[in-house]
């Protein structure tokens, strides 16, 4: 977390050879939908398009939202979900699920899309051989929000998760509650406790706790584990990861019943203290069919702080209890809980701990596994997009250049690779290499130059020694630095 | 004539009917049917069983038996005792607790014995208790006395479907009018909602026998009536499941049960008119 106040933007790290080469799409703050090239060249923006995510989908149509609503009466709310062309002409739309009537403003039908969504025909949102989602039909699946009450869980009002599932011609065919399956989530009795005191509250809408804050969804699709016979992993099953609760599950289609589930306890299994405590995480999803590490579970394991539980020095009453100042990418067996792959600050090359927290994006941020084998990260918080390959290294990196004016920080929710192939209104862009800069040596303009003007020796001085004036320790085990086998 | 009045060591609704009992000078003989009467209700319980409600918390008092009639429930036992039968249809078993008493079938009974209503009514507001009438629609005009008068503090309108359906679906001639009527003075009360339950209809085609549920379409069209009737597209409006399985004959205990997510299209469709429209919880 250590940033200078001056650094590059944009590509700063580019090996064509090695990359899985194609655009880059994301949500520039404030700004819109940006679609990169390789070299970081903005080859379109939908302007002012919102998206949580944004996703490009073949025939360079762009999934996104056209407003959000009023955080005076609710959080994250988007207000529908479209797909508009290359053109900006919005060809579908869904907006109702709710109709809103918050005072002073417009009385409308909303999606209360946040997080995420899946179309039909690629189960995860991004591509995979095979796997393309359909652009002109096809159902799409809905995260989204509503406003419950649940004595069991609070006595307060809750902003619950929802899933559904709508038509092309917008009929919601299906429904799941969160809050419905409470008593298969796995709460121990303190974090229950805990829970109904102080549901995440917030003081939007007269007040409401966003008790779970699910922030990533997706179909399982076809796999492995369900084709040797394990029910628990249909391909219509969904997996959904809630960043309060330090839970990852996947939800049964056909009855709504969690079958699966990873926290949010990481204590009470050999397997679950191997893995070590997964703390805030995003985009919880099963690496889809046909790109390398098919069936196992991509992570972003954010850190920072959540769950519910008991009081300990760093969380007074027990709420956000878990706490770590570092990330972790895991890529997890869903049936032995082994980490099969993993990026952390361990593979990032930083010194653990005492560097870790300069790979660490507390809140968003994403891992999207790509054909050739290499990992798309996005370290959200500091709007760093990184490729990386299945040896851990940097063959691409972006800094985005975009920083809100109400929220000063350049962030980035989620970013997606689509091929070349999807977009095909655009000439395949040059990609032309970007060497890693020596910053021991770059200077800034004004800056001197590196070296010392005048050297002088001094006799008798010993030669330093490795590791030999840290105030903490640096040979301690943890999660992050666990060898993995991929 | 003999008349038994079982009630309840500390039952507030036994104590509103003996008070009633005794200010209207009405015999009885009282028994405490969890002390002193335990064993005597117990025998009368067993030899009236079909009877008497039992449900998951217990035996509701007052039960009142007089000759071979039996009433259970402070309002049905007051209705009685101050009408007898003329008030039957519009009081039955309620399944409420809390202060609240419901089962007052504001469609259910005769209009001419309006008066009686009011009168078993009032005494249970002056008590404290607060009432939830139903209705299908019939009788406005009793809905309107009741309402003039302030008895009643909930209402539910079981709107059983569209106009071209509804006398199929309710087993009785209607006037839609009537219906419309209604609609609009429900929501005069403080409190209300209306509930359509998706049930199932004669189906066109040769077999005479063969039934399906109202579609979203259908139910579209009554949720659009309900803003035509009311001129408001917020109305409190639920869709409500039908069971077979507690359906008294064997044609519509045969009707298959809807999957667990049948009515999101009848919401979806219903939302057109009426935005807050939702789904009941379906019991396990």
């Amino acid at each position: 977390m250590t940033y200078p106040s001056v650094y590059p933007t944009g590509a700063t790290l580019y090996d064509p050879g090695r990359c899985w080469n194609g655009y880059t799409i994301f949500q520039a703050k404030e700004v819109g939908a940006l679609l990169i090239d390789m070299n970081g060249g903005e080859v379109q923006l939908w302007k002012e398009l919102h998206g949580m995510p944004n996703r490009i989908f073949p025939g360079g149509y762009l999934i996104g939202s056209t407003g959000e609503r009023s955080t005076a009466y609710s959080s994250q709310d988007g207000i529908d979900l479209v797909q508009v062309d290359w053109d900006g002409n919005i060809v579908w739309r869904f907006n109702q699920y709710e109709f809103v009537e918050d005072p002073g403003e417009e009385s409308q039908w909303m999606a209360r899309q946040h997080h995420d969504y899946q179309r039909e025909g690629n189960p995860v949102g991004y591509y995979a051989p095979g796997l393309e989602p359909l652009v002109d039909r096809g159902k799409t699946l809905i995260l989204s929000h509503k406003n419950v009450r649940n004595p069991v869980i609070c006595d307060k009002p809750l902003l619950d998760d929802t899933i559904i599932e709508v038509t092309w011609e917008g009929d919601v065919v299906w429904e799941w509650i969160c809050s419905e399956h409470f008593e298969e989530l796995g709460f121990r009795e303190d974090a229950k406790n805990l829970l109904f005191r102080n549901p995440n509250w917030l003081r939007a809408g007269g007040g409401m706790g966003d008790w779970m804050h699910i922030n990533s969804m997706s179909a399982l699709g076809p796999n492995r584990w369900f084709d040797a016979g394990d029910a628990r992993f249909h391909p219509d099953n969904i997996i959904w990861c809630a960043r309060e609760a330090n839970l990852s599950a996947i939800l049964d289609k056909a009855s709504g019943r969690i079958v699966w589930r990873l926290g949010p306890n990481y204590d009470e299994t050999a397997e679950l203290r191997r893995l070590g405590w997964i703390i805030g995480q995003h985009h919880a999803h099963m690496i889809p069919r046909g790109l390398p590490g098919e069936g196992n579970i991509l992570i972003f394991d954010n850190g920072g702080w959540a769950g519910y539980g008991s009081p300990n020095p760093g969380s007074v009453t027990g709420f956000r209890n878990a706490l770590r100042d570092y990330s972790r990418v895991l890529e997890i067996d869903p049936i032995s809980l082994k980490v099969v792959w993993q990026y952390t600050p361990v593979e990032a090359g930083l010194p653990f701990p005492v560097d870790a927290n300069r790979f660490y994006s507390p809140f968003i941020s994403s891992a999207q596994r790509l054909p050739n084998g290499n990992t798309l990260i996005t370290e959200g918080s500091g709007g760093r997009i990184i490729e990386v390959t299945a040896g851990h290294e940097i063959v691409w990196e972006y800094i985005s250049p975009y920083w809100g004016t109400m929220l000063k920080i350049n962030m980035i929710y989620r970013a997606y690779r689509v091929p070349y192939e999807w977009v095909p209104q655009l000439e395949r862009p040059r990609e032309r290499p970007i060497e890693r800069i020596d910053v021991s040596r770059f200077r800034v303009p004004g800056a001197s130059p590196s070296g010392a003007r005048r050297v002088v020796s001094v006799e008798g001085v010993l030669p330093y020694r490795p590791d030999a004036a840290l105030c903490v320790r640096t040979d301690v085990g943890d999660a992050a630095s666990k060898e993995t086998s991929r | 004539m003999n008349r038994i009045l079982f009630t309840a060591a500390g039952c507030a609704r036994c104590i509103i009917a003996r008070k009633f009992m005794i200010e209207r000078s009405i015999a009885c003989e009282e028994h405490d049917a969890v002390g002193e009467g335990k064993e005597l209700f117990g025998r009368f319980y067993r030899d009236h069983r079909s009877a008497i409600f039992r449900g998951k918390e217990g035996i509701e008092f007052p039960v009142l038996a007089e000759g071979a009639e039996i009433r259970q429930g402070v309002a049905a036992v007051i209705a009685w005792l101050l009408a007898g039968p003329r008030l039957d249809g519009f009081i039955g078993r309620s399944e409420l607790s809390k202060g609240w008493v419901g089962g007052v079938h504001v469609s259910g009974g005769d209009p001419a014995a309006t008066n009686d209503l009011v009168a078993v009514l009032g005494v249970l507001k002056k008590h404290g208790l607060r009432l939830q009438l139903d209705t299908d629609g019939r009788n406005a005009s009793v809905l309107e006395t009741l309402l003039d008068k302030g008895i009643g503090d909930r209402l539910v309108m079981d709107l059983k479907g569209p106009r071209a359906l509804y006398r199929l679906l309710l087993g009785a001639e209607v006037d839609p009018a009537e219906i419309s009527r209604t609609m609009a003075l429900a929501t005069r009360f403080a409190e209300y909602r209306f509930e359509t339950m998706v049930a199932p209809v004669p189906a066109p085609g040769s077999d005479p026998g063969a039934l399906r549920y109202l579609t979203p379409e259908e139910i579209a069209e009554t949720a659009g009536w309900l803003k035509e009737a009311t001129g408001s597209h917020r109305q409190p409006y639920t869709l409500r499941w039908f069971d077979p399985q507690t359906q008294p004959g064997h044609r519509l205990r045969s009707v298959e049960k809807l999957p667990p997510h049948a009515l999101l299209r009848h919401r979806t469709a219903a939302r057109r008119h009426q935005v807050l429209a939702e789904i009941e919880a379906r019991s396990a």
